[in-house]
C-alpha cells in the first residue's frame, strides 16, 4: 500500500464515515453473549482446539479461548463459533501480516 | 446458516481428520472455497462435515497439508438411495405397500342400507350398481353424492328420499319410503260351511245371509252362513264372513303310564378341551376319565370363522355331565287327573284356543299293564265355520 493510497484512504474514511472493516481489512466480530461469535474477515485458523482457537487477521492475531469451542461453519473468511467463550484477546502484531 | 441449502438431498459426509497440520488443512479446504461446518475437536484431530460433491476435491489438499481422514458418517440421499440400491426387493416392497396401501384405500369395501322395511336390500343395491356404486369400485369413478341419490331416487320406485353418504371405504344408503296404503288380502266369494257336526250356539254374519239359527243341529258341509243374497233370478255373490260358535263332541282315548321314569343333572361335569385341526382333535385340558355312572356328554366345536369362511382351526369342548335316573309312581287318581290335562290341552290346541270345555266325563276306564286306559267324552264349544268357495258354473 503506497503512501498516497494509505493517506487517500484515511481521508475518504473521514469524509465518508466508512466502517473500518470495509477499509481497512479489520476484521468484524459479532459477540452474541457467550455463546455465539461471529469472525468476518480473517486470514485463516492458526490452532483449534476445544479450549482455545487462534485466528490470523490482516495485522495480528486473535486468540479466544473457552470451552467446548465448536466451529460451525467456516466459509472463505467468515467464521462462526459456538461455545462457551471465556475470552478474547487481540494481537496486533506488524510483522505477521 | 449452519449448513449449505438442501444438504441432507446433496448428501454430507461427517470426518474425521488426523495430522499434525490440521489448521493447515481446514485453511486449505476454505481457500479453496469449499464449505465445511461443525468443525470440532474430536481426539488428536478434529472432525467435520462437508458435501458429498466437495468430498472428492479433498484429496490433493489432504496431500499438501500431510493429512488423513477417516470416513465416519454418511448422509444424505445419495447414500440412502445407495443402500436401497444394495436392498431392491425391500424397497420395491416398500413402494409397493404404499401404492397398495393407496389404491386399497381408495375403493369402495363395503356399501350399508338403512331404513328400508319394504324393499328389498338387493333391489336397492341392483339399482345402485347401475349407478355404479358397487363393492371394490374405485371411489374417483363415483359421481357425486347427490347426484347419485337423485338418480337411484328415479331408478327405484315407492321411495321418497335416498341419501348418500361416504365415510372412508364404506357408503350408507338411507332410505326413506313411501307410504303405502295397506293392501287387503283378496278373497273368492264364498259360503261359510260347519267343519263338523255340532249343535249351533252362537251365530253372528258380518257378511252374506246367515241360514242356520241358534240351537239348531248341523251336519258336516252344511251351510252356515250362505254368499249368496238374493232370489235363484236375481243372485249376488258376497264373501261370507262371520263367526259360527257350536257344541262339539269329543271321543278321546287316553293311556296314562302309572311309573314315570325322567332324567336330571346333578351339576356335577367334567370338561375336555381340544384344539381342532382339520380332521384331528388334541386334547389340552382335562384328562382322566370321569367317575359318573351315567352322564350325558355335549360337543360343542367352535371353528374359527373368518368372514363366512370356516377354518379348519378351532376349539371343541365337551362337557360331560352326571345324569341322574329318577322313577316315579303315581296314584291312579293322579294318573287320571294328568290324563284329562293333556286331552284338554290337545283339545285347546286342535280347535283354537278360545274353545271352551263345557262338560267332560269318562265313560270307560280300565288299570292294566301298570298304566291307566280311559275313554273321555268332552263336551267343547268351539267354532265350527269352514270355508268354502262358490264355484260358477252357470254356464252349462
Amino acid at each position: 500500500m503506497t503512501r498516497i493510497g494509505r493517506r487517500l484512504r484515511g481521508w475518504t474514511n473521514g469524509v465518508m464515515d466508512l466502517p473500518q472493516d470495509l477499509l481497512q481489512n479489520m476484521p468484524r466480530i459479532t459477540l452474541i453473549g457467550n455463546k455465539e461469535l461471529y469472525i468476518e474477515n480473517h486470514r485463516g485458523v492458526l490452532h483449534f482446539s476445544s479450549e482455545q482457537l487462534t485466528l490470523a487477521l490482516v495485522k495480528g492475531s486473535l486468540v479466544i479461548t473457552g470451552k467446548e469451542l465448536v466451529i460451525r461453519n467456516i466459509l472463505g473468511q467468515e467464521l462462526a463459533v459456538e461455545g462457551i467463550i471465556g475470552e478474547i484477546r487481540y494481537i496486533e502484531s506488524e510483522e505477521h501480516s | 446458516m449452519k449448513e449449505p441449502p438442501m444438504s441432507s438431498l446433496r448428501g454430507f459426509v461427517t470426518l474425521h481428520v488426523t495430522g499434525p497440520q490440521v489448521e493447515k488443512f481446514i485453511n486449505a479446504v476454505t481457500g479453496a472455497g469449499i464449505v465445511i461446518w461443525d468443525v470440532r475437536p474430536a481426539g488428536s484431530g478434529v472432525s467435520l462435515k462437508l458435501l458429498l460433491d466437495d468430498f472428492f476435491t479433498l484429496r490433493p489438499l489432504l496431500k499438501k497439508t500431510g493429512c488423513r481422514m477417516h470416513v465416519s458418517g454418511r448422509h444424505g440421499v445419495p447414500f440412502m438411495a445407495a443402500r436401497m440400491w444394495k436392498r431392491k426387493f425391500f424397497t420395491i416392497g416398500l413402494f409397493l405397500f404404499g401404492v397398495s396401501l393407496l389404491l386399497l384405500s381408495s375403493m369402495i369395501w363395503s356399501i350399508k342400507i338403512e331404513g328400508n322395511e319394504h324393499i328389498a336390500s338387493e333391489d336397492i343395491l341392483a339399482a345402485a350398481h347401475q349407478e355404479g356404486i358397487y363393492p371394490y369400485q374405485w371411489i374417483w369413478r363415483l359421481d357425486e353424492p347427490d347426484k347419485l341419490a337423485r338418480e337411484l331416487t328415479a331408478r327405484l320406485p315407492g321411495i321418497t328420499w335416498i341419501g348418500l353418504e361416504r365415510t372412508g371405504t364404506s357408503i350408507t344408503i338411507q332410505v326413506v319410503e313411501a307410504e303405502q296404503p295397506e293392501t287387503k288380502p283378496l278373497l273368492s266369494k264364498r259360503h261359510l260351511i260347519s267343519r263338523t257336526d255340532a249343535v249351533v250356539t252362537e251365530i253372528y254374519a258380518e257378511q252374506g245371509r246367515p241360514v242356520v239359527a241358534r240351537n239348531s243341529r248341523v251336519k258336516k258341509g252344511d251351510i252356515l252362513i250362505s254368499g249368496i243374497l238374493g232370489d235363484e233370478e236375481n243372485a249376488q255373490y258376497v264373501v261370507a264372513k262371520g263367526d259360527v260358535k257350536g257344541l262339539v263332541w269329543h271321543e278321546y282315548n287316553i293311556a296314562v303310564p302309572l311309573k314315570t321314569t325322567g332324567s336330571s343333572y346333578t351339576g356335577e361335569r367334567k370338561d375336555r378341551t381340544y384344539l381342532v385341526l382339520g380332521k384331528w382333535a388334541i386334547q389340552l385340558w382335562g384328562y382322566g376319565k370321569s367317575t359318573f355312572e351315567k352322564s350325558r356328554t355335549l360337543t360343542e366345536h367352535d371353528p374359527l370363522v373368518w368372514r363366512s369362511l370356516e377354518l379348519p382351526l378351532g376349539w371343541m369342548t365337551e362337557k360331560e355331565l352326571e345324569v341322574k335316573e329318577t322313577t316315579d309312581t303315581r296314584t291312579p287318581e293322579a294318573a287320571q287327573q294328568a290324563g284329562m290335562e293333556q286331552a284338554k290341552k290337545d283339545i285347546l290346541a286342535r280347535y283354537g284356543m278360545d274353545s271352551v270345555i263345557k262338560s267332560q266325563k269318562i265313560l270307560h276306564e280300565k288299570k292294566e299293564n301298570g298304566k291307566v286306559y280311559m275313554k273321555v267324552l268332552f263336551e267343547v264349544e268351539e267354532r265350527i265355520a269352514e270355508e268354502l268357495p262358490i264355484v260358477n258354473n252357470r254356464g252349462e
